[in-house]
């Protein structure tokens, strides 16, 4: 094969002054010149700190105005508050359109791939249901219903269907494994990115016990993310956990 | 590797980094120190680099602090959860009062341990836990912000001091190779 034929070069040109070099050589013998390929300036990732925690913030306020007030429950202050999610996400994605742009793509397509995240996310998604309501009876000694005031009206399931699955899925992936992610890569190593990512993403939902299973959750899809380099097998594997989930709720409840 | 290069040549020690040198080289390879520049030359490089090790002890030194709010903040919560554990005794529901403070106490107190080999992730993701739980106390009641607001304030700037210097430490190790 080619491959085998070529071997790798073990010297490297000086980046100033072109004289041949060791690659391990992290200065030129010659002219003493820095041989790191990309120059890291902190203020530019102190920067991007900032951009990522205005999102985070705005996220939060979000988040926070639809858990606390009882204005947002109702259906037409919750289409606001979602649909300014929606453009809150989409937005910060495309302030680096040019670099993001690539994570749209879904470069290396596999059927078998899709339906294994799949088949995980369901799996994960049964477990997740009756430990939580386990842990729900034995702690809290109540079961927790969220979709109590849908489930008299057949049209009103559907909603709750795509306000569950499809719009979390879509758009939180986009703003967490895409934009916070993609940010995040850029200031730090792929481990601590990931991990970032993935805690500030269990921690939004502002649940002290989901967050047994919300790391693991976002960890999961924070590695594939990066392994995969798209968002679309997060997309589906979230969107898969969370109707499972919805489904199990909807299922449940007193007729 | 081409060890008959290493081998003809006679083995010296640059006198800043003490990594292997060959008689040719102009500079160090390892550190950039002028092995055959002036004196003053060589003076200047070992000043810089006694600089950035001071730096480099500054920057460590305000991760440990950040590191060190983290277990406090462990401290803080499982002191919280203690106290409501032994004040709501005879609810039937203790659990739901206590255990998120356990929660948040083994939370700060493995971000706190973890901060010394990942400094940035442990101490991003303790200021925004801190951060959360500030907001939710103040939900819960208005009034919460102003207890302890100076302790508060402090504990914030140490984590965002840490953050900063995490960065720096990062670039740091990223250009001189240091290996956790």
């Amino acid at each position: 094969m080619l491959s085998e034929e070529i071997e790798p070069p073990a010297t490297k040109a000086c980046v100033q002054c072109a004289a041949l070099l060791n690659t391990d050589s992290k200065f030129c013998n010659i002219c003493g010149a820095r041989q790191s390929a990309v120059e890291i300036k902190v203020a530019d990732q102190w920067n991007l700190l900032k951009q990522a925690s205005i999102f985070y913030a705005l996220y939060l306020l979000l988040c926070c105005l639809s858990k606390f007030t009882d204005a947002f429950q109702e259906m037409a202050w919750y289409l606001v508050l979602e649909v300014a999610g929606i453009l809150l996400t989409a937005g910060f994605f495309a302030i680096n359109w040019q670099e993001n742009k690539a994570l749209l793509k879904w470069p290396g397509f596999s059927l078998q791939k899709l339906s294994a995240y799949c088949g995980i996310a369901m799996a994960g998604a049964f477990l997740v249901h009756y430990s939580v309501n386990w842990l729900n009876i034995t702690i809290f000694s109540h079961e927790e219903h969220l979709f109590n005031a849908s489930r008299d009206n057949y049209y009103a399931i559907f909603l709750v269907v795509f306000f569950t699955a499809v719009t979390p899925a879509l758009f939180e992936e986009l703003g967490f494994r895409g934009y916070l992610l993609q940010s995040l890569l850029k200031v730090s190593d792929t481990t601590q990115a990931v991990y970032i990512s993935a805690f500030l993403f269990a921690i939004i939902h502002l649940s002290f016990i989901s967050l047994f299973w919300l790391i693991p959750f976002a960890l999961f899809i924070g590695y594939e993310r990066v392994r995969e380099n798209t968002i679309w097998y997060g997309i589906f594997f979230h969107f898969c956990f969370n109707l499972t989930a919805c489904l199990f709720e909807l299922l449940q409840q007193p007729k | 590797m081409d060890d008959s290069l290493t081998i003809a040549q006679p083995k010296e020690r640059c006198a800043s980094c003490f990594n292997e040198v060959i008689n040719d080289d102009v500079f160090c390879t390892s550190c950039g120190y002028p092995i055959k520049g002036t004196e003053q030359e060589q003076r200047i490089f070992l000043s810089h680099i006694e600089a950035n090790n001071i730096d480099y002890k500054d920057y460590n030194d305000k991760v440990k602090r950040a590191g060190n709010s983290l277990y406090y903040l462990a401290g803080f919560s499982l002191l919280g959860g203690i106290i409501s554990f032994f004040l709501k005794q005879d609810d039937p529901n203790v659990l739901a009062y206590t255990l998120p403070s356990i929660i948040l106490a083994v939370l700060f107190l493995a971000l706190g341990s973890y901060s010394r080999k990942k400094p940035l992730a442990c101490i991003v993701s303790g200021l925004v836990l801190y951060l959360i739980v500030q907001i939710l106390l103040i939900i819960d009641n208005p009034v919460n912000i102003a207890s302890g607001i100076i302790v508060k304030i402090i504990i914030i700037g140490y984590l965002i001091n840490g953050i900063k210097s995490a960065l720096e430490l990062e670039k740091f190790k990223k250009e001189h190779n240091i290996k956790d």
